[in-house]
C-alpha cells in the first residue's frame, strides 16, 4: 500500500492485493477511511466502501474466475470536486454494462442473484465506467464530494 | 480473525438466524449454509435478526434470493429484524424492503407469523 502527498491528478493512494476474497474485508475498510477522510459521512462512507467491494468481487469472480494468484490493483484520487476509485486488473476482458438490467421481482422469482453487485454500484455511486486500458480492465467510481455549504 | 459468525436457534417453529459481523462474497457461504440447513429440516418460517450484522454486500442479499423461492413455495417466508443504518441503507437503495418484510424488533418479526396459523 503506497501514500504519499500527491501531485496533481496522481492518486492520493494505490493499494494492491491478491486476488483472494480473504482481503476484501481490507479493501472494505481502506475505501471506507479514504471516503471519510475525503468529507463524506460514515453512513456514505460505508455505502462508497460497498461499491469498491462489489467492483472488487466481480474482478475476482468474471475477470480472474477464481485464480487467487493474481493482482487488483486500487486507485483512490481526490480532485477536490470528485472522490474517485479506480479498480483495476490484467483478467479477462469483462464489461458488466453487458448485464441485464435489474427487475427484483423478476429476480426474485427466477432465483436470479447475478447482476447485483452492478446494480448497487450504480445506485450508490455518481458515476460508474468501466474501460479497457493497456491489456487491463478498469472500473472507475466516482463519488461527488459533499459541498461545504450543504455540509454547514 | 473471522469476519462473520452466525447462530441459529429455534423457537418453536420459527428459525431464527443471527449473523455477526460482515457478509461479503469471503464470508457468504456460512450465512447461506444456515438457511440451507433449515430448509433441508423442513423449516420455511425463518427470521434473521440483523442486530450484529455491521454490512452486507450483494452476495449476502443473492444469498436471500437464491432462497426465497423455496420458502414461500413451501407455505413459509424469510424475515428480518432490527437492520441498522448501514444495512438498512442497502436494502432500500436496491428496493429489497418491497420485497422482504423487516422489522423493528425480533419479538415484533416472530409475531407476525404466529398471528398467521399455518399458512405465512
Amino acid at each position: 500500500m503506497r501514500s504519499a502527498t500527491p501531485r496533481s491528478g496522481e492518486p492520493r493512494l494505490r493499494l494492491v492485493f491478491p486476488s483472494e476474497t480473504s482481503f476484501l474485508g481490507l479493501v472494505r475498510d481502506v475505501s471506507r477511511k479514504m471516503a471519510e477522510g475525503a468529507g463524506f459521512d460514515a453512513s456514505t462512507a460505508s455505502q462508497i466502501a460497498l461499491a469498491v467491494d462489489e467492483a472488487s468481487t466481480n474482478v475476482l469472480e468474471h475477470a480472474y474466475h477464481g485464480a487467487p494468484d493474481r493482482l487488483v490493483e486500487i486507485r483512490y484520487r481526490d480532485d477536490g470536486l470528485d472522490f474517485e476509485v479506480d479498480v483495476c486488473d490484467a483478467g479477462d476482458r469483462v464489461d458488466p454494462r453487458d448485464v441485464p438490467k435489474v427487475d427484483l421481482r423478476q429476480y426474485a422469482n427466477e432465483r436470479r442473484t447475478g447482476g447485483l453487485g452492478v446494480h448497487l454500484m450504480g445506485k450508490i455511486m455518481d458515476r460508474v465506467t468501466f474501460r479497457r486500458s493497456r491489456g487491463r480492465n478498469v472500473c472507475c467510481l466516482v463519488k461527488r464530494r459533499p459541498s461545504p455549504m450543504a455540509a454547514s | 480473525m473471522s469476519e462473520l459468525l452466525v447462530e441459529t436457534r429455534q423457537v418453536e417453529e420459527i428459525t431464527l438466524i443471527y449473523p455477526r459481523g460482515y457478509i461479503n462474497a469471503h464470508t457468504v457461504r456460512l450465512f447461506e449454509g444456515e438457511i440451507q440447513k433449515a430448509l433441508q429440516q423442513n423449516r420455511f418460517k425463518i427470521v434473521v435478526n440483523c442486530a450484529g450484522l455491521a454490512y452486507i454486500a450483494s452476495a449476502g442479499l443473492g444469498a436471500i434470493m437464491g432462497a426465497i423461492e423455496e420458502i414461500r413455495g413451501n407455505g413459509g417466508d424469510l424475515r428480518l429484524s432490527e437492520l441498522n443504518e448501514t444495512v438498512r441503507n442497502i436494502f432500500e437503495i436496491l428496493g429489497f424492503n418491497h420485497l422482504y418484510r423487516i422489522f423493528p424488533s425480533e419479538v415484533e418479526a416472530i409475531m407476525s407469523f404466529r398471528g398467521e396459523g399455518t399458512a405465512a
